[in-house]
């Protein structure tokens, strides 16, 4: 049972998250062909001066800070918005399931999809930073990537919570929710500044996560 | 046995009532048809058998379960279509048949395909790009290859055309005698009900003015058509009448009382008219001759 549940999951997904994947490749690709042309056109030492002494962040524009939050919202609207279609999610909820498993898992599954997409762009990331940069600053720039990418959970969570929601009211406090939190994963910070802040952005993500059942529950219950 | 138990059911929306104690039992094998009004209470009942609503009290048992909180194996008995006959648009006729497969056990693709070799669909093309009647059918073909014991039909000759609601309704009544299946169903197109139910639920705003077996419906509800002298004579506050149409002096006597019944109170209350006769009904004409024309 749980395959088909994937199944139609992926079914909704799939072009997004192929799309978001390709683009999230092109754009760590991007990084480093900027990285390589600043080195050759610079001159490496007064590349090295700008990210020792000026804090430049080789990795810091704007493409690749979005594409993890932008990828996560056309998931999450791709896997959610047509449930919501006709009240579709009707459907998903008479199936043979516990309704609140059922949520959790569709939830489980986009989450698993988009952590493959950033896992593969994480990986790509260490191995090109690994031809040009020493341990210390990749390290550094990964936690300062880190908040971005938890910033796609975090919109991919709560857009699943506003778009399932069938109360209105309740969408725009969501709505409100989103727009104060979210910045607060995209604020810009010197490399590595992001340290303390981290285990908690983790945990407000992590308990953010299973939200959406609050509006699966509201809907259940008839509520308008 | 009942598959369906509705006791003391009674709903609001915030503080408009929709209905008050209602009690609907559904026989296992039977077929019933669920008809009202819009805004009758229709699609809350529907939606309160599907665990989507909170009745305000009373309860709702699907083979004794409470339907707010339904088990999967309860589940995996009822095949329910939604109104407008949804289902996942963006998925082509083999996704969704390779989808529903795997949560039933008892799933049987050979009627699903029947039904789909009549439609003139690629296979590759989406739900969402067919017409309503080929969507229809896809409902309904995964309905009977999921083969369970009671089908939930909210409003299912919504946007077909005569020939689809047809072949829906045939394929649907063989289906359901040939295998004891019980339905409920609900139609805005009560000809189509006649063919297919054993059993009626008329709703009114806020009551249930009928809930009996259809053929002794159809044969106790009478429809008697005469002209009265003075046109200003009302009977409808009488306690055998269960309608009274009047246009000018022209009236439509609804009642369950027989022919010789309404002649003698005619006579007995010396009310002068002409052309008495009694008017053959169809399950519309009873319906609307039940609920009132508005």
């Amino acid at each position: 049972m749980w395959k088909s549940v994937i199944y139609k999951e992926w079914l909704k997904i799939r072009w997004v998250a192929i799309i978001f994947g390709g683009l999230g490749i092109l754009a760590v690709g991007n990084i480093f062909l900027k990285v390589q042309h600043d080195l050759v056109f610079n001159e490496a030492t007064n590349y090295w001066y700008f990210i020792l002494f000026q804090g430049y962040q080789f990795f810091g524009y704007g493409l690749f800070k979005f594409i993890p939050v932008l990828g996560a919202l056309a998931v999450a609207v791709a896997q959610y918005f047509p449930e919501t279609v006709n009240k579709r999610i009707k459907l998903t909820f008479h199936l043979p399931l516990n309704e609140n498993k059922v949520l959790l898992m569709m939830m489980l599954f986009g989450t698993i999809c988009l952590l493959a997409i950033d896992v593969i762009m994480f990986l790509l990331f260490t191995s090109l930073s690994l031809l040009f940069f020493p341990s210390e600053i990749i390290i550094a720039t990964l936690v300062s990537t880190a908040p971005w990418f938890l910033c796609g959970f975090v919109v991919y969570f709560l857009v699943a919570l506003i778009v399932l929601e069938p109360v209105w009211k309740y969408r725009f406090m969501y709505i409100i929710v989103a727009g104060a939190f979210v910045p607060i994963y995209l604020e810009s910070a010197e490399t590595g500044g992001y340290a303390p802040a981290l285990p908690l952005l983790i945990l407000f993500t992590v308990v953010l996560s299973i939200s959406l059942l609050f509006s699966g529950y509201r809907f259940r219950k008839g509520e308008m | 046995m009942n598959a369906i138990e509705c006791r003391n059911l009674t709903h609001y929306y915030g503080k408009k009532l929709v209905y008050e104690n209602l009690n609907i039992n559904v026989r296992e094998g039977s077929i019933l048809g669920l008809l009202g009004k819009n805004g009758a209470g229709k699609t809350t009942t529907i939606n309160i058998l599907n665990g989507f609503l909170q009745p305000r009290s009373g309860e709702c048992l699907i083979y004794g379960e409470n339907t707010q909180h339904l088990s999967p194996e309860n589940k995996a008995r009822i095949g329910f279509l939604i109104e407008g006959h949804i289902q996942y648009s963006f998925m082509n006729i083999h996704q969704i048949e390779k989808f529903y497969s795997g949560f039933y056990p008892k799933w049987n693709n050979e009627p699903y395909w029947e039904l789909m070799s009549k439609l003139k669909v690629t296979p590759k093309q989406k739900i969402s790009s067919m017409s309503c009647g080929q969507r229809s059918q896809v409902a309904l073909g995964l309905i009977l290859a999921q083969d369970p014991d009671l089908l939930i039909l909210d409003d299912f000759s919504m946007g077909l055309d005569p020939g689809y609601r047809r072949l829906f309704i045939d394929y649907l009544r063989e289906y359901a005698k040939s295998k004891n299946k019980t339905i409920f169903t609900t139609s805005h197109i009560i000809q189509d009900m006649e063919r297919l139910i054993d059993d009626v639920l008329i709703m009114d705003y806020n009551r249930v003015l009928a809930q009996r077996n259809v053929n002794d419906f159809m044969r106790e509800f009478k429809q008697f058509y005469f002209e009265l002298e003075n046109p200003e004579i009302n009977l409808s506050n009488e306690d055998f009448v269960a309608n009274f149409e009047k246009v000018h002096n022209k009236v439509e006597l609804y009642t369950y009382e027989t022919e010789d019944f309404v002649k003698n109170f005619l006579s007995k209350n010396s009310i002068v008219h002409f052309n008495f006769q009694k008017v053959e009904m169809g399950l519309e004409d009873a319906f609307i001759g039940l609920t009132g024309k508005y």
